[in-house]
């Protein structure tokens, strides 16, 4: 201990020590965790219940979505006659292609200017 | 895995805290056991009252037990924990009365009724000190820790602990001045 505290508080401080029923107390802590484990387990089955309730009621319009945004990405841009150019510009030449390179644009705008 | 009681009371407080970190009920329970007299006091000298004090204590121990997965060094359960009691009571400070600490308090009139009279009246004395005070006097007269180890738990500059315990003694040994004498006669 350091040497600059004073002897007769440290003495105090050990004289108002006490010892304490351990069980009741051990079991109140542990009735505690016990209740926040139901309360978090409740919580998350309700989270669960919302979650599928959530997906069933959204599973169809999503697979329509799904199913016309396949049909609408591969779209070409611009009609190419010549069938070897075809084949060099598909990979940008559709919806998909416009989308990715603006995403990547938009990215490469946002960190010039905010880092 | 289930562990008889009379493992775990024989286990050292590492494996404890091993298991517990598993997610072992007993284990944890025979860790609050072990602890729950020092953090009961702990919290006794800082909360001033039985009541919350005890609160608190679960409070601790509660926390103690989402949190014990986090705790690297199974051997740093001791200093892990106390750090998490004096953060717990300085949190219920703050929720309390944010303007508390600001200047010197009243003397608390809280009920003391299970602790002998050394006790209550130690804790009505550190209730009069303010906030930071109280903390580093709690730390260095019922943690024994150095003003150093103060200075580096609490991040308070190492001048501003000395002068704290220093006016916080001199506050005390004036509150507890009935007790100096027979102490000090038997020494």
């Amino acid at each position: 201990m350091s040497i600059d505290y004073d002897p007769t508080l440290q003495a105090l401080f050990r004289q108002a020590e006490q010892e304490f029923d351990r069980d009741a107390f051990e079991r109140r802590v542990m009735a505690r965790i016990d209740r926040q484990r139901r309360k978090t387990m409740v919580f998350w089955s309700a989270m669960g219940v919302v979650f599928l309730a959530t997906l069933s009621l959204i599973a169809a319009p999503l697979a329509s979505a799904v199913g016309i945004a396949t049909q609408f990405l591969p779209t070409a841009l611009v009609e190419i006659e010549t069938g070897w150019l075809q084949q060099l510009l598909s990979p940008v030449n559709s919806v998909a292609a416009a989308i990715a390179i603006g995403a990547l644009a938009i990215r490469a705008f946002y960190r010039r200017i905010f880092r | 895995m289930r562990y008889s009681p009379d493992f775990l009371a024989k286990s050292p407080e590492s494996a404890l805290v091993g298991l517990a970190r598993t997610g072992n009920r007993n284990a944890f329970a025979e860790l609050i056991g072990r602890r729950q007299t020092w953090i009961r006091n702990l919290m006794r000298r800082c909360a001033g009252d039985a009541e919350s004090a005890d609160d608190l204590a679960q409070q601790v121990f509660l926390q103690a037990w989402r949190t014990i997965h986090q705790l690297q060094d199974v051997d740093r359960f001791a200093p892990w924990l106390k750090r998490l009691a004096i953060n717990t009571w300085l949190q219920q400070r703050r929720k309390n009365d944010p303007l508390r600490g600001a200047d010197e308090h009243e003397e608390s009139d809280t009920a003391h009724s299970e602790a002998p009279g050394v006790a209550m009246d130690l804790d009505r004395a550190l209730g009069t000190l303010p906030d930071d005070a109280r903390l580093c006097i709690v730390l260095g007269y019922h943690e024994g820790m150095t003003h150093g180890e103060i200075a580096d738990f609490t991040g308070m500059p190492l001048g501003t602990v000395k002068s704290h315990i220093r006016r916080g003694t001199r506050k005390l040994r004036e509150t507890l001045a009935a007790y100096a004498a027979p102490i000090e006669a038997g020494t």
